[in-house]
C-alpha cells in the first residue's frame, strides 16, 4: 500500500471533488463551444453580415483564457489529486486506458493548435481556410469527449471486462452511449448559456439579440436532449446502483438528482425567458449566476455517478479503499480479498517496526494505521468531521465500545455499499480499539 | 518488509498493455517538448521582464511580443506535460505516486501556483497597450510563481529518486507522517540544471523570431538584428554556465553508477557541448545560424532528456526495480489505436500550422486546399471508425440496448 494522505475533517476525496466539479464547466464549453462557433461564423458568411464576427472575437477569447488556462490545469489537476488521494485505483484505470488517454492528449494538442491559430487569424485568412480551423477544433474537441466518456463510465459499469479484460470490451461498456448522448447534449446547453453570457456585452442590438436567440435555441435543445439521454443513462445503470439510488437505499442520491433537475430547470427557463423569448433581459449578471446554478447541477449530477459506483471505485473490480475485489483471469489479476483476510498490516510498507506485532500498549497506534487505509478514503476520524465522520455515525447508530464497533465491522460484510473488513481478527479488534478511542474525543 | 519487495509489490495488478521501452521512448520524447516549452515560458517571461524595464521603443516591442508568446507557450506547455505525466505513472508508478502521497499538499500547491502563474502571464499582456504589455510586476508574479512550480516538481522528482530515504522521511517512533506537509528533498545543481537552459533556448528562440520575420516589411531590420544578438549571447552564456552546472551535477551522482560512462549521457554531453562550439561561431550571423541552432538545441534537449532517464534507470535500479521486469499484458487493439491516432494527429495539425506560418511569413496564405480537405475530414473518419467498432462491440456484448 502507498502512503497515506490524511485529511482532517474532509478526507482526501474532497481536492478531487472540488476540481472535477470545476473542471467540467470549462471543458464541457471546450468541447461545445465551437460547433455554435462555426454555426455562426457560416451565418455571418453566407449573410453577409460582419458584425457577428465580434461575437466569434470574444467568444473565442473566453474560451481560450477559460478552458485553455483553467480548463486545462483543472484536468491535469485532477490526475494530480487521484494520484494523491487514490493512487492504486488512478494507477489501474492508466494502466488499462493508457492508450486511450494518449490518444485523446493527440486531440488536446489539436485543440490547442487550432483554437490559436483560428483566434490569430481570423480576418487574416479565406473564410474557408478560417471555418476548417474551426470544424478542425470543434471536432478535436468533441472526441477528447468520445474518449473520457469510455474511462469514466468504465468506472461505472466494467462489464465483460471482468472476464475478457479487453480495452475496448471495457470502454464501450453498459453505460458509454448513453453518457456519451447525454454529454454532448449538455455540452451544447452549457455552451448556450456561456455564448448567451458572452453576446450580451454586444454593441449592436440586432447583432446581439439575435445571436441570444440563437444561442438559447441551442441551450435549450441541448438541456432537453441531455435529459432525455439522462433518463436512458439511469435506465441502463446496474442493478445495483439503482437500487442504491432510484429505490431509495440511500436517499441523498435521490436528493441529488433531484437538486440536478431544479438547477438544470431553472438555467432552461433562463434560456427561454431571458434568452429566447426577452433577449434584452440577457446580460452578464443574470448570467454568471445561471452559471453558478448550473455548476450546482452539474456538481449534483456527476455527484450522483460517482456515488452509485460504491462499494467499488471501479465498478465490480476495486472497491473504493483501493483493493482489488475480484479476479480478472485475463490478466492474471488475483482478488485481495483472500489475500489480506488473514493480516493486511504485513502488506503495508510504510509502518514502524513497533507496531508490527500488536500489544494492548500500541493497539490503538496500530488500528489507527489500517483504518486510514480501510476506511480513511470516504470516512474522517474526527468527531467534528464534515465528511462521513465515524464517530457521527457510530454515535447515531448506538455503537461506542470497541466491541460494538467491531460486530459491527463482522456484518458489514452483508452491507451493500461498504467494502468488507479485510484483515485478521486481532486487527479487526485494533481498528475498533482506535474508531472506540475517537468516541470519546 | 525490503525496499523491493514494496516496490515490485506495488507495480499495477494489470501490468502495462505494450513493451515498456516504447513507453520509456515516449516518456522521453514527450518530456524533452514538454521541457522546451516550458523553457520557452519561463525564459521568455524573464527576458519580457528585463525588456520592458529597459524601455526602448525596440524592448518594448520586443516584450511584448514575448509577453504574447507567453500565453502560448503556457497551454502548449501544459498540454505537452500531460503525456509524460501519463507515461511516468505506467513505468515508474511506484515510485510516483509514493512520493506525490508523501508530500500530498505540494502536488496541489503546484497546480495552485501554476495557475498564479498563467493568470499573472495573461493580465500582463492583456493588460498592455498598444506598443507595450501591462505593468512588469505581473510579469514578476508570473516568474516567481514559475520558479516556485519548478521547485515544487523538481522536489517531488528527486523525492523518487530516493527510495531508501523514505521510510526515514515518514516514520517517526510510533508515528507514521500522513500529513502530506513536507518535501524532503532538494538538489541545487539538479533544480539550476533544468532551470538555466530556460535562458539558452529563450536565445535560440530569439534568433528564430527574427529568421523567421526577416522577409516582413513591418518589421525593421535593426530591431531584428538586435534580437537575434541578444539570442545568440543568452544562448551562449546560458549554454557555458549550462555546462558548469552539468559537471557540479555529475559529480554528484553517486560514484557506483559509473554514469561518466553512460553512452546516454556521453551523447547527451557531446551534443551540448557541440552545440556551444557551434554558438560560438554563430555569433557572426546569428539570423542566418538560426534554423540550424534550434535543430541542434532539440537534440541537446532530447538527448540530455534520454540521459536523465538512465540516471533515474540507475537510481531505481539500485533499489532492485527495472521497468523492463513489468508484467506485459499485451493490447495491440488500443496500441494501434494510439499509434495511427498519433500519425493522424501529425498530418491535421500541419495544415493549421501551415496556415499560420504562411500568413505570419508572407501575409497571406498558400493554396492549401487538398491538404485543408485531408485534414478537415480525417477526424471525421476518426470517429466514424471509432464509432462503428464501438457499435458492434456493444452488440456482441449486449450492452448497447
Amino acid at each position: 500500500m502507498y502512503p497515506f494522505w490524511e485529511v482532517p475533517f474532509w478526507t482526501s476525496g474532497i481536492f478531487i471533488a472540488l476540481i472535477a466539479s470545476f473542471h467540467i464547466l470549462p471543458s464541457h464549453l471546450a468541447t461545445g463551444a465551437f460547433w455554435f462557433n462555426v454555426f455562426i461564423e457560416r451565418k455571418a458568411l453566407n449573410e453577409n453580415r460582419p458584425g457577428l464576427l465580434n461575437f466569434i472575437r470574444r467568444y473565442t477569447l473566453m474560451i481560450l483564457v477559460f478552458c485553455f488556462v483553467y480548463g486545462s490545469l483543472t484536468g491535469v489537476g485532477i490526475w494530480f489529486a487521484a494520484t494523491v488521494a487514490s493512487p492504486r485505483s488512478i494507477s489501474a484505470l492508466i494502466h488499462n486506458y493508457v492508450w486511450g488517454w494518449a490518444t485523446e492528449w493527440v486531440f488536446f494538442i489539436l485543440e490547442i493548435v487550432a483554437i490559436y491559430i483560428y483566434y490569430y487569424t481570423l480576418d487574416k485568412v479565406s473564410p474557408k481556410t478560417h471555418m476548417r480551423i474551426g470544424w478542425i477544433y470543434a471536432w478535436s474537441a468533441w472526441i477528447s469527449m468520445v474518449i473520457i466518456t469510455g474511462i469514466l463510465a468504465f468506472m461505472l459499469s466494467s462489464d465483460s471486462w471482468i472476464r475478457t479484460g479487453g480495452f475496448f470490451d471495457g470502454f464501450f461498456n453498459s453505460t458509454y452511449w448513453p453518457q456519451l448522448f447525454a454529454r454532448t447534449a449538455l455540452m451544447l446547453g452549457i455552451a448556450g448559456l456561456y455564448a448567451i453570457i458572452s453576446a450580451s456585452g454586444m454593441q449592436n442590438e440586432k447583432d446581439r439579440n439575435e445571436v441570444i436567440r440563437l444561442a438559447s435555441l441551442w441551450g435549450m435543445a441541448g438541456m432537453v436532449l441531455g435529459g432525455i439521454f439522462s433518463a436512458w443513462f439511469l435506465y441502463k445503470m446496474p442493478e445495483s446502483a439503482k437500487s442504491m439510488s432510484l429505490s431509495g437505499g440511500l436517499p441523498y442520491l435521490k436528493n441529488m438528482l433531484y437538486a440536478a433537475v431544479v438547477c438544470y430547470g431553472l438555467v432552461f427557463f433562463y434560456m427561454l425567458i431571458a434568452g429566447f423569448l426577452r433577449p434584452h433581459l440577457a446580460g452578464k449578471t443574470l448570467g454568471i449566476l445561471m452559471l453558478v446554478v448550473l455548476f450546482l447541477g452539474i456538481g449534483a449530477g456527476e455527484g450522483f455517478r460517482e456515488g452509485v459506483r460504491r462499494p467499488y471505485i471501479i465498478s465490480q473490480f476495486m472497491y473504493g479503499n483501493q483493493i482489488i475485489a475480484a479476479d480478472v483471469p485475463a490478466k492474471a489479476i488475483k482478488s485481495e480479498k483472500e489475500l489480506f483476510k488473514d493480516g493486511f498490516l504485513a502488506h503495508i510498507y510504510f509502518v514502524p517496526d513497533s507496531l508490527r506485532t500488536i500489544t494492548p500498549e500500541n493497539e490503538k497506534a496500530v488500528g489507527h494505521v489500517i483504518a486510514r487505509y480501510q476506511c480513511g478514503n470516504c470516512h474522517t476520524f474526527d468527531a467534528g468531521g464534515r465528511m462521513r465522520a465515524l464517530p457521527a455515525l457510530f454515535t447515531k447508530l448506538g455503537m461506542t465500545s470497541k466491541d460494538d464497533i467491531a460486530a459491527w465491522m463482522d456484518a458489514m460484510e452483508g452491507y451493500a455499499y461498504m467494502p468488507p473488513f479485510l484483515g485478521s481478527d486481532e486487527e479487526k479488534q485494533a481498528v475498533a480499539a482506535f474508531l472506540a478511542s475517537k468516541m470519546s474525543k | 518488509m525490503e525496499l523491493s519487495t514494496y516496490l515490485n509489490a506495488m507495480r499495477d495488478a494489470s501490468g502495462v498493455p505494450f513493451y515498456p521501452v516504447v513507453f520509456q521512448f515516449f516518456l522521453v520524447l514527450t518530456f524533452a517538448l514538454h521541457i522546451m516549452f516550458v523553457n520557452f515560458l519561463l525564459g521568455g517571461v524573464a527576458v519580457s521582464i528585463w525588456a520592458r524595464i529597459k524601455a526602448t521603443p525596440n524592448s518594448l516591442r520586443l516584450s511584448k511580443a514575448l509577453a504574447r508568446a507567453a500565453t502560448i507557450n503556457a497551454s502548449l506547455a501544459m498540454v505537452l506535460g500531460v503525456a509524460p505525466l501519463l507515461f511516468v505513472q505506467v513505468i515508474y508508478d511506484p515510485f510516483w505516486y509514493t512520493a506525490n502521497s508523501m508530500s500530498a499538499y505540494w502536488a496541489m500547491a503546484f497546480l495552485l501556483i501554476l495557475a498564479v502563474a498563467f493568470t499573472a502571464s495573461y493580465v500582463f499582456y492583456l493588460s498592455g497597450r498598444d506598443k507595450a504589455p501591462g505593468a512588469s510586476g505581473w510579469a514578476v508574479l508570473a516568474l516567481l510563481a514559475l520558479l516556485s512550480a519548478g521547485a515544487v516538481i523538481h522536489a517531488l522528482s528527486v523525492e523518487q529518486l530516493l527510495p531508501q530515504m523514505w521510510k526515514s522521511w515518514l516514520i517517526s517512533g510510533q508515528e507514521v507522517d500522513a500529513s502530506g506537509k513536507s518535501l524532503y528533498a532538494f538538489e541545487w545543481h539538479r533544480f539550476l540544471h533544468f532551470m538555466a537552459p530556460s535562458i539558452a533556448m529563450i536565445g535560440v528562440y530569439l534568433m528564430l523570431y527574427a529568421w523567421f520575420f526577416q522577409g516582413r516589411k513591418d518589421y525593421d531590420k535593426t530591431y531584428l538584428q538586435e534580437t537575434a544578438s541578444l539570442g545568440v549571447n543568452l544562448a551562449l552564456y546560458a549554454t557555458a554556465a549550462q555546462i558548469i552546472i552539468g559537471l557540479w551535477w555529475l559529480f554528484s551522482v553517486p560514484m557506483e553508477f559509473a554514469f561518466y560512462k553512460n553512452p546516454f549521457f556521453l551523447i547527451g554531453a557531446g551534443i551540448g557541448t557541440g552545440f556551444f562550439l557551434f554558438l560560438l561561431s554563430a555569433r557572426a550571423n546569428p539570423i542566418k545560424n538560426a534554423p540550424i541552432t534550434a535543430l541542434i538545441a532539440f537534440l541537446t534537449i532530447f538527448f540530455m532528456s534520454y540521459a536523465r532517464e538512465a540516471l533515474r534507470m540507475a537510481y531505481t535500479g539500485k533499489a532492485g526495480y527495472s521497468i523492463f521486469d513489468y508484467k506485459l499484458s499485451l493490447d495491440w487493439g488500443s496500441t494501434v489505436l494510439f499509434l495511427g491516432t498519433f500519425v493522424m494527429g501529425l498530418i491535421v495539425m500541419a495544415y493549421p500550422i501551415l496556415v499560420a506560418v504562411q500568413v505570419a511569413k508572407n501575409g497571406k496564405e498558400s493554396n492549401n486546399e487538398g491538404l485543408g480537405k485531408l485534414a478537415t475530414a480525417l477526424p471525421v473518419v476518426w470517429f466514424l471508425v471509432v464509432a462503428g467498432l464501438g457499435i458492434i462491440i456493444s452488440l456482441k456484448n449486449g450492452t448497447l440496448f
